[in-house]
């Protein structure tokens, strides 16, 4: 957990925070997220049933498209595209958007490196694949933030808001109706956060 | 006479290899096999010895490389109680929980309520109370929230009759903790396996409060003994209804401090377990009540005490 900038966990007895800190740590830990966030801020208070999460993630990396890792062209038989990819670590969630759209079927893979693709008009596809979005860090940084604020949070707190506004993320959950100074109270917790730079050091 | 008084609870861990040997010795010494447990070419061992001839027991362990030691909470069957079986509690720390108490010997089922979740809505249904009746104890696993444990969450202790041991996070006294018979605390909400020192530390002596509270238990029956040991019914349905050798569960007849849960269908196995000789003259319907567990279609046994029987076998 060393390469967050700020943790900080609040809760109304002083002495039942470091247990909770434990707990958003080793989650952060799990969803491999530590590289992620910047700043992150937990407060939580249970006589009133709320549980706050604020965080600063750290900048998203731009998207992935196939031209940036593959070469694409036709091959030797009639209505074949030739995948060439350079980075392996893309392959599978390549091969599932393939699958997706064109089928098992028509997808061949002669060896690790190689995707033989089958279609009917290979022309029009390749310059659709070129620029196919394989990966987005965006979507995949939101999912996984969201996910890590609901097993962070308390087991019955399931009324929640979150919000991804830039590299700011809010989560607020309880087990009431959400109230708007709950939110509105997470986001000058979020200021606070992102202003004070007391005990934080500019990675 | 107690049970304790007579037959100690012990755990064997060792190799395979020869271990009919203890399984021998313990035959002829008149003590019980409670739980075989084989993984690979390891076998564990739960059994009742007679007291005045542990020490025999203890020689042939050491002859075959094996290792005895005290299981204090042989012949319990205890409750898990965790307020769902969402990722929130398990697998650390209701499960840590559990595998804690069963290397005591005991029997652990894990109970997941389906809505004991929160505060405000945290509730027990009907036949999750009932089912944890059933059990000899329950133990609770709370989270990290004071105010939780003492204001919110002992609704779920009610309509539950067994002793209840409560486990949280915060340092809480008993009596902060409305409903339990005992509270434990350093076991709250972790996301990750118990093994820290601290952590170690709670759950021994979470083993060791659940184990007054058994002994507690044990006492209140001497009063007012079982007309016949759990034990020596376990035996005589391993003998007289062989189907019992064909059950696949790891503990096919789980032992009770009053009784046992036999893992067999109720309809297809009740009037036989009725008339199971203990005696002569002396069937099992004449000593206890025989009832469908609510677990799955399983028999629940629950033996009567000497002042309704009369007599003790």
């Amino acid at each position: 957990m060393a390469t967050l900038e700020k943790f900080v966990v609040e809760t109304t007895v002083e002495e039942e925070a470091p247990p909770y800190r434990k707990i958003v740590s080793d989650i952060i830990s799990d969803l491999g997220m530590a590289g992620r966030i910047a700043k992150i801020k937990v407060a939580i208070r249970p006589e009133d049933s709320l549980f706050q999460l604020v965080a600063v993630v750290r900048g998203v990396l731009p998207q992935v498209i196939l031209k940036d890792f593959a070469e694409i062209q036709k091959g030797d038989h009639e209505g074949e595209i030739l995948i060439t990819i350079s980075v392996e670590k893309h392959l599978p969630r390549l091969l599932q958007i393939l699958w997706d759209r064109y089928g098992r079927d028509s997808l061949e893979q002669p060896d690790r490196w190689t995707i033989s693709l089958f279609v009917d008009n290979p022309e029009e596809e390749i310059g659709s694949l070129e620029n196919l979005v394989v990966d987005d860090p965006r979507r995949t940084l939101k999912s996984n933030l969201a996910d890590m604020a609901i097993r962070v949070a308390p087991e019955g707190f399931r009324v929640r808001y979150h919000s991804l506004n830039g590299n700011n993320f809010i989560f607020v959950a309880s087990e009431d109706t959400m109230q708007k100074e709950w939110i509105d109270e997470a986001h000058t917790m979020l200021k606070e956060l992102k202003g004070d730079d007391a005990s934080g050091s500019s990675a | 006479m107690p049970v304790a008084a007579v037959l100690e609870p012990y755990v064997y861990e060792g190799g395979v290899h020869k271990h009919g040997l203890i399984i021998e010795l313990l035959e002829d010494l008149g003590g019980y096999l409670v739980q075989s447990t084989p993984a690979a070419t390891e076998i564990n061992l739960v059994m009742l010895i007679p007291r005045k001839d542990v020490p025999l027991m203890e020689e042939l362990a050491k002859n075959i490389l094996g290792k005895l030691t005290r299981a204090p909470l042989t012949g319990t069957e205890i409750a898990v109680v965790s307020p769902t079986l969402a990722y929130h509690h398990l697998p650390h720390s209701a499960c840590d929980v559990a595998e804690h108490l069963r290397r005591d010997g005991a029997n652990t089922n894990m109970l997941g309520l389906a809505r004991g979740m929160g505060r405000r809505v945290a509730l027990s249904q009907d036949y999750e109370r009932k089912l944890i009746n059933e059990h000899d104890i329950a133990v609770y696993s709370f989270g990290n929230f004071s105010d939780c444990i003492m204001n919110k969450k002992p609704k779920l202790f009610s309509g539950v009759d067994v002793p209840i041991v409560a486990t949280g996070g915060p340092d809480l006294s008993t009596d902060d903790v409305e409903g339990a018979d005992v509270y434990v605390g350093g076991i709250g909400r972790v996301s990750h396996r118990l093994r820290n020192e601290g952590e170690i530390d709670s759950l021994d002596v979470l083993n060791k409060t659940v184990g007054e509270v058994v002994d507690k238990l044990r006492e209140e029956i001497s009063r007012d003994p079982l007309a016949v040991l759990p034990a020596r019914v376990m035996k005589e349905i391993k003998e007289q209804v062989p189907e019992i050798n064909d059950v696949l569960t790891p503990a096919p007849i789980t032992l009770q401090l009053d009784g046992m849960r036999v893992k067999l269908p109720f309809d297809q196995f009740h009037e036989k377990l009725e008339q199971l000789d203990l005696d002569e003259d002396v069937s099992l319907s004449d000593v206890a009540n025989i009832m469908p567990s609510k677990m799955k279609d399983y028999i629940l046994i629950k033996i009567r005490r000497r002042s309704e029987t009369g007599f003790t076998i």
